[in-house]
Protein backbone atom coordinates (compact mmCIF):
# COMPACT_ATOMS: atom_id res chain seq x y z
CA UNK A 1 0.00 0.00 0.00
CA UNK A 2 1.19 3.50 -0.76
CA UNK A 3 0.57 6.88 0.83
CA UNK A 4 1.65 10.40 -0.09
CA UNK A 5 2.98 12.02 3.12
CA UNK A 6 3.83 15.63 3.86
CA UNK A 7 7.23 14.94 5.41
CA UNK A 8 8.47 11.78 3.75
CA UNK A 9 6.96 11.95 0.27
CA UNK A 10 5.48 8.74 -1.09
CA UNK A 11 5.76 5.86 1.34
CA UNK A 12 5.05 2.21 0.97
CA UNK A 13 3.66 0.55 4.08
CA UNK A 14 2.45 -2.85 5.18
CA UNK A 15 -0.72 -3.75 7.05
CA UNK A 16 1.43 -4.32 10.17
CA UNK A 17 2.37 -0.63 10.35
CA UNK A 18 -1.19 0.61 10.76
CA UNK A 19 -2.11 2.06 14.17
CA UNK A 20 -5.85 1.78 14.82
CA UNK A 21 -7.75 4.34 16.86
CA UNK A 22 -11.06 2.57 17.51
CA UNK A 23 -12.65 5.81 18.75
CA UNK A 24 -10.67 8.08 16.48
CA UNK A 25 -9.09 11.31 17.68
CA UNK A 26 -11.16 14.16 19.14
CA UNK A 27 -12.70 16.15 16.34
CA UNK A 28 -11.58 13.54 13.80
CA UNK A 29 -13.62 10.56 14.94
CA UNK A 30 -14.19 9.26 11.43
CA UNK A 31 -10.44 8.74 10.88
CA UNK A 32 -9.43 5.46 12.51
CA UNK A 33 -6.20 4.39 10.81
CA UNK A 34 -2.87 6.14 11.09
CA UNK A 35 0.82 5.64 10.45
CA UNK A 36 3.29 6.71 13.13
CA UNK A 37 6.24 8.10 11.16
CA UNK A 38 9.60 9.26 12.43
CA UNK A 39 13.05 9.77 11.05
CA UNK A 40 15.88 8.67 13.39
CA UNK A 41 17.42 12.09 13.86
CA UNK A 42 14.16 13.87 14.61
CA UNK A 43 12.51 14.68 17.89
CA UNK A 44 9.01 14.53 16.46
CA UNK A 45 6.77 11.74 15.25
CA UNK A 46 4.20 12.36 12.55
CA UNK A 47 0.89 10.64 13.17
CA UNK A 48 -0.49 10.61 9.64
CA UNK A 49 -4.04 9.68 8.71
CA UNK A 50 -4.16 6.97 6.07
CA UNK A 51 -7.54 8.10 4.73
CA UNK A 52 -6.62 11.80 4.72
CA UNK A 53 -2.83 12.09 4.58
CA UNK A 54 -3.02 15.89 4.91
CA UNK A 55 -4.24 15.32 8.48
CA UNK A 56 -0.95 15.04 10.36
CA UNK A 57 -0.49 15.34 14.11
CA UNK A 58 3.09 16.14 15.11
CA UNK A 59 3.81 14.19 18.32
CA UNK A 60 6.50 14.07 20.96
CA UNK A 61 7.12 11.32 23.51
CA UNK A 62 5.98 12.86 26.79
CA UNK A 63 8.58 10.90 28.79
CA UNK A 64 11.11 13.43 27.41
CA UNK A 65 9.20 16.16 29.26
CA UNK A 66 7.74 14.48 32.34
CA UNK A 67 9.13 11.25 33.80
CA UNK A 68 6.08 10.90 36.04
CA UNK A 69 3.36 11.41 33.47
CA UNK A 70 0.24 9.23 33.68
CA UNK A 71 0.91 5.86 32.07
CA UNK A 72 -1.23 3.29 30.34
CA UNK A 73 -0.12 -0.36 30.33
CA UNK A 74 2.11 -1.30 27.34
CA UNK A 75 1.53 2.09 25.75
CA UNK A 76 3.61 5.18 25.26
CA UNK A 77 2.17 8.63 25.92
CA UNK A 78 2.59 11.22 23.18
CA UNK A 79 1.68 14.89 23.24
CA UNK A 80 0.33 16.68 20.17
CA UNK A 81 2.75 19.43 19.21
CA UNK A 82 1.80 22.83 17.82
CA UNK A 83 4.77 23.85 15.68
CA UNK A 84 5.85 27.41 15.00
CA UNK A 85 8.62 29.13 13.01
CA UNK A 86 9.76 30.58 16.36
CA UNK A 87 10.74 27.59 18.53
CA UNK A 88 9.86 29.49 21.71
CA UNK A 89 6.24 29.39 20.55
CA UNK A 90 6.19 25.61 20.03
CA UNK A 91 3.82 24.02 22.53
CA UNK A 92 2.74 20.51 23.53
CA UNK A 93 -0.73 19.51 24.60
CA UNK A 94 -0.30 17.66 27.89
CA UNK A 95 -4.03 17.73 28.62
CA UNK A 96 -5.19 15.47 25.80
CA UNK A 97 -2.42 12.88 25.25
CA UNK A 98 -2.40 10.16 22.65
CA UNK A 99 -1.44 6.71 23.96
CA UNK A 100 -0.04 4.27 21.44
CA UNK A 101 0.63 0.58 21.97
CA UNK A 102 3.22 -0.27 19.33
CA UNK A 103 2.82 -4.02 19.92
CA UNK A 104 -0.94 -4.27 19.47
CA UNK A 105 -0.95 -1.25 17.13
CA UNK A 106 -3.77 0.39 19.05
CA UNK A 107 -4.12 4.04 19.86
CA UNK A 108 -6.41 6.02 22.13
CA UNK A 109 -6.71 9.69 23.04
CA UNK A 110 -7.64 10.72 26.57
CA UNK A 111 -8.49 14.01 28.24
CA UNK A 112 -6.91 14.11 31.69
CA UNK A 113 -8.78 15.56 34.64
CA UNK A 114 -5.65 16.75 36.42
CA UNK A 115 -5.48 20.53 36.57
CA UNK A 116 -1.67 20.52 36.41
CA UNK A 117 -1.45 19.46 32.77
CA UNK A 118 -1.77 22.44 30.41
CA UNK A 119 -3.14 22.41 26.86
CA UNK A 120 -0.26 24.61 25.71
CA UNK A 121 3.00 23.65 27.41
CA UNK A 122 6.14 25.39 26.09
CA UNK A 123 8.30 22.62 24.68
CA UNK A 124 11.67 24.35 24.79
CA UNK A 125 13.48 26.22 27.49
CA UNK A 126 14.23 29.86 26.77
CA UNK A 127 17.98 29.73 27.30
CA UNK A 128 20.23 28.19 24.67
CA UNK A 129 21.97 24.99 25.69
CA UNK B 1 -31.70 22.73 20.28
CA UNK B 2 -34.19 21.03 22.54
CA UNK B 3 -35.13 23.25 25.46
CA UNK B 4 -36.65 21.78 28.63
CA UNK B 5 -37.63 23.47 31.87
CA UNK B 6 -36.70 21.52 35.00
CA UNK B 7 -37.08 22.23 38.72
CA UNK B 8 -34.70 21.41 41.55
CA UNK B 9 -34.27 17.63 41.98
CA UNK B 10 -35.87 16.90 38.62
CA UNK B 11 -34.05 14.84 36.03
CA UNK B 12 -33.51 14.39 32.32
CA UNK B 13 -32.88 10.94 30.86
CA UNK B 14 -30.91 10.54 27.63
CA UNK B 15 -30.86 7.25 25.72
CA UNK B 16 -32.13 5.35 28.78
CA UNK B 17 -28.64 5.17 30.35
CA UNK B 18 -27.68 8.78 30.99
CA UNK B 19 -29.44 10.69 33.78
CA UNK B 20 -28.89 14.37 34.45
CA UNK B 21 -30.22 15.80 37.69
CA UNK B 22 -30.55 19.40 38.85
CA UNK B 23 -28.94 19.35 42.31
CA UNK B 24 -28.72 23.00 43.18
CA UNK B 25 -29.60 26.47 42.01
CA UNK B 26 -28.12 29.79 42.93
CA UNK B 27 -28.03 33.22 41.34
CA UNK B 28 -25.84 32.38 38.35
CA UNK B 29 -24.79 28.81 38.98
CA UNK B 30 -26.45 25.51 38.45
CA UNK B 31 -25.22 22.33 40.08
CA UNK B 32 -25.78 19.26 37.93
CA UNK B 33 -25.33 15.58 38.72
CA UNK B 34 -24.71 13.18 35.85
CA UNK B 35 -24.98 9.40 35.97
CA UNK B 36 -23.68 7.73 32.81
CA UNK B 37 -21.90 4.54 31.75
CA UNK B 38 -18.08 4.51 31.85
CA UNK B 39 -17.77 4.77 28.07
CA UNK B 40 -19.72 8.03 27.97
CA UNK B 41 -17.11 10.77 28.21
CA UNK B 42 -18.15 13.95 29.98
CA UNK B 43 -16.23 17.21 29.58
CA UNK B 44 -16.73 20.83 30.46
CA UNK B 45 -17.76 22.46 27.17
CA UNK B 46 -15.20 25.25 27.19
CA UNK B 47 -12.32 22.82 27.87
CA UNK B 48 -13.47 20.47 25.13
CA UNK B 49 -13.74 23.31 22.60
CA UNK B 50 -10.29 24.59 23.53
CA UNK B 51 -8.73 21.16 23.01
CA UNK B 52 -10.40 20.74 19.60
CA UNK B 53 -9.20 24.20 18.55
CA UNK B 54 -5.65 23.43 19.70
CA UNK B 55 -5.64 20.21 17.68
CA UNK B 56 -6.92 21.90 14.55
CA UNK B 57 -4.12 24.47 14.90
CA UNK B 58 -1.59 21.67 15.42
CA UNK B 59 -2.65 20.12 12.10
CA UNK B 60 -2.51 23.49 10.33
CA UNK B 61 1.02 24.09 11.60
CA UNK B 62 2.25 20.55 11.07
CA UNK B 63 4.19 21.53 7.95
CA UNK B 64 6.25 24.24 9.66
CA UNK B 65 9.98 23.50 9.31
CA UNK B 66 11.53 21.89 12.39
CA UNK B 67 15.22 21.64 11.42
CA UNK B 68 16.16 24.36 13.89
CA UNK B 69 14.87 22.60 16.99
CA UNK B 70 17.41 19.79 17.21
CA UNK B 71 19.83 21.89 19.27
CA UNK B 72 17.23 23.18 21.69
CA UNK B 73 16.72 21.92 25.20
CA UNK B 74 13.40 20.33 26.14
CA UNK B 75 11.59 22.12 28.95
CA UNK B 76 11.22 19.30 31.47
CA UNK B 77 8.68 19.18 34.26
CA UNK B 78 10.57 18.98 37.50
CA UNK B 79 8.87 17.05 40.24
CA UNK B 80 8.97 18.76 43.59
CA UNK B 81 9.45 16.30 46.39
Amino acid sequence: MKIQTSHFGELEYGEDRIIRFAKGILGFEELKEYLLLKSDDELFYWLTSIDKPDIVFPLIAIRLIDSEYIEKPDSEAFGIVKLDPDPSNITVNLKAPVYINQESKEGVQTILDEEKYPISYNLFTKEAD
Amino acid sequence: MLILTRRLDEEIVIDSNVRIKILGLSENQLKIGIVAPQNVKIYRGELFDKIIKEMEEAIKKSSEPVESVSKLKVNKIKTIK
